[in-house]
């Protein structure tokens, strides 16, 4: 078999190379921009994905992490008393209001009283152990490389949180936040920061499980005893998707991305079939005399399919190879970016998409393809 | 003309000779309020293994009369019997199917894709004949080494003259080996020594492969070369003339 759309792509490929571009740069704009957002939005689960508790337990109805109230800290003593809990320690949210030395003015923070024991749940991922354990010195705290320059401090410098002073005592790194800046302290530290008289127990209440596949069976379980005040229980997968999904949706940033997606699949077809259509039309006598030869108009329409299929592949790898790099320099510059594989898969598929699309748009034009028109 | 008999038994010895057969066929175009009769009421018949040639001046419907006789057209009144088929009863599919199988085209521009070698512009319409990848190699390698293009068959129309293209054009009809191959002005666009070429290649195709080959054109050159001369003018035939002795007699019915 006669190649013959694979042949016309190589022989004129400038004449497909806007097509190739607007495909890939469609792809790459998409891929960016959910490696971003994923990257952005993912930051407002860290405090549930960088720690090891299984099960959350919270203020009834709260939406994100930073948005929790507290409760009763007698509820620590109702959780322990289920078999399948393994250990409970109490996190703090503070909302802090940070002023350093530096004239940066004032920086909403949000503080994070963790237990300091080596083997506690909260940010085991994130921070490493000789850190933590410099947070039992009072007023201590620990902030992100990314967040220095905001908040105008260096290792060993001091500012006021609510107007108390803490003292910085390490740096981490990947505890970047959304909309703020995470500072790290323990758990003494934070209620000292708390100036609210009304939090009289912890935010959260973190708990490790015997068997962390039972997480949702417990969550369940736990829940809806109101003994000790009003809580609630979440698994920590559910709380941390809660999280992202308040973020993506209740913010706009969700409806963004899908504006975005439709914006760049329209800009991305049009070009595409406008090329392809103008390949059809160049060759337009051509498939007309292989009509009048008894080649079928099908047949021709899959010459022009399958030239569609090799503009998405071809965008599409450019695409891949220019996302690879652009995601590992923006991790390089701390730039939040996560691609994870439904995102990816979601990529290709709106590419081929696109490149469907231009090619039944391009096909249209094949009606010119007339063998009768060759005899005038 | 009673379809229920399409072929009286008096001329059925006629229909082994004739390949063509048109019957009191009009055809007319409408643009705007503008209603033109290219053919009305036009009748003939053209016989197997010959080159007719239809010549006139442009514009007088001879290009419509190879679209209508070819099925590349349809008719408004009257039919056209090619090799026994009635192109007219035939659907899309089934037209695309009988091109197919029994019909060549060569064009007055080559219309040869830019991206294909002379060979693959000739194995191209093969693979869709349902042929073996051999066969077809093989059909399209003799039909160019019979245009005598085998010393150029890896060129791209690009790297190809003039005259080559149109003997790739030809080479491509030809190795679907039809019974009918129909050409329109295939030398318009051709010096005096390519166009004689082609016609040449063209009378010898019907000698030797006993292919009916009808051509449209208003080259005064080719009179001498054609077996028969068709002279049209005003989508009438004025004159029915024959170059050499007939095999058989066979005339046109103005």
């Amino acid at each position: 078999m006669v190649a013959l759309a694979r042949k016309t792509l190589i022989y004129e490929w400038r004449r497909f190379l806007p097509a190739m571009l607007a495909v890939g740069f469609a792809g790459l704009l998409q891929l960016l921009q959910l490696a971003l957002v994923l990257g952005i939005f993912g930051s407002t689960s860290l405090y549930i994905t960088g720690s090891s508790a299984d099960v959350w337990i919270g203020y009834p109805g709260t939406q994100s992490v930073g948005q929790g109230r507290s409760i009763d800290s007698d509820v620590e003593s109702r959780i322990l008393m289920d078999p399948a809990v393994q250990r409970v320690e109490p996190y703090i949210w503070v909302d802090g209001d940070w002023r350093g030395k530096a004239e940066t003015g004032g920086i909403s923070v949000f503080v994070s009283g963790i237990d300091t024991h080596i083997d506690a749940l909260m940010f085991s991922n994130a921070l490493p152990i000789e850190l933590r354990e410099r947070l039992n010195e009072p007023d201590s705290v620990v902030v992100d490389r990314s967040d220095l320059d905001q908040l105008g401090v260096d290792i060993g410098g001091t500012a006021t949180i609510n107007g108390r002073q803490v003292r910085v005592v390490g740096i981490s790194s990947g505890l970047r936040a959304l909309g703020g800046v995470n500072v790290l302290c323990s758990l003494e530290t934070a209620r000292h920061l708390d100036s609210d008289a009304e939090d009289i127990g912890p935010t959260y209440l973190v708990a490790k499980l015997r068997d962390p596949t039972q997480a949702d069976a417990v969550a369940l379980r736990l829940r809806g005893d109101t003994a000790f005040g009003p809580y609630t229980t979440w698994s920590a997968d559910d709380f941390a998707n809660i999280s992202v999904r308040y973020w993506m949706f209740d913010t706009g940033a969700g409806a963004g991305v899908l504006f975005l997606a439709g914006i760049v699949f329209l800009v991305g077809a049009v070009i595409t079939s406008q090329t392809l259509i103008a390949a059809v039309n160049g060759s337009v006598r051509e498939y007309a005399t292989l009509n009048a030869l008894g080649v079928g108009v099908g047949a021709l329409r899959r010459v022009v399919l399958e030239q569609a299929f090799w503009v998405g592949a071809l965008g599409l790898l450019g695409a891949s190879v220019l996302g690879v790099v652009l995601l590992l320099l923006a991790r390089g510059q701390n730039v939040p970016v996560v691609l994870n594989l439904p995102a990816a898969l979601g990529c290709i598929v709106l590419v081929m998409g696109l490149a469907a699309v231009s090619g039944l748009a391009a096909m249209r034009s094949l009606r010119a393809a007339d063998p009768a028109t060759l005899l005038r | 003309m009673n379809p229920a008999i399409p072929f009286p038994a008096a001329i059925a010895n006629e229909v082994q000779t004739v390949a063509l057969r048109a019957e009191n066929i009009s055809k007319a175009f409408v643009s705007g309020k503008q209603h033109t009769q290219v053919l009305d009421g036009l009748s003939l018949h053209i016989n197997a293994a010959e080159l007719t040639l239809i010549s006139g001046p442009s514009g007088c419907g001879k290009s419509t009369l190879l679209a209508v006789l070819s099925g590349l057209q349809k008719l408004d009144g009257g039919r056209v019997l090619a090799l026994g088929s009635e192109l007219g009863q035939l659907d899309l599919r089934a037209l695309e199917r009988f091109r197919l199988q029994h019909t060549g085209f060569v064009f007055q521009g080559f219309n040869l894709f830019p991206a294909l070698n002379a060979f693959e512009q000739v194995e191209l319409p093969l693979n869709h004949m349902g042929l073996s990848r051999s066969e077809a190699r093989e059909r399209a390698r003799a039909s160019l080494d019979e245009v005598g293009l085998s010393h150029r068959m890896k060129l791209r129309p690009s790297e190809l003259s003039g005259g080559e293209k149109q003997r790739v054009a030809i080479a491509r009809a030809l190795a679907k080996e039809p019974e009918l191959l129909f050409a329109d002005e295939p030398t318009s666009a051709l010096d005096a020594a390519n166009g004689q070429m082609i016609i040449d290649i063209l009378h010898r195709i019907a000698r030797t492969h006993g292919t009916t080959v009808l051509c449209v054109s208003h080259d005064p050159r080719l009179v001498v070369h054609a077996d028969r001369v068709l002279a049209m003018e005003d989508g009438k035939i004025l004159n029915d003339l024959r170059n050499h002795a007939p095999v058989s007699a066979s005339k046109g019915t103005p």
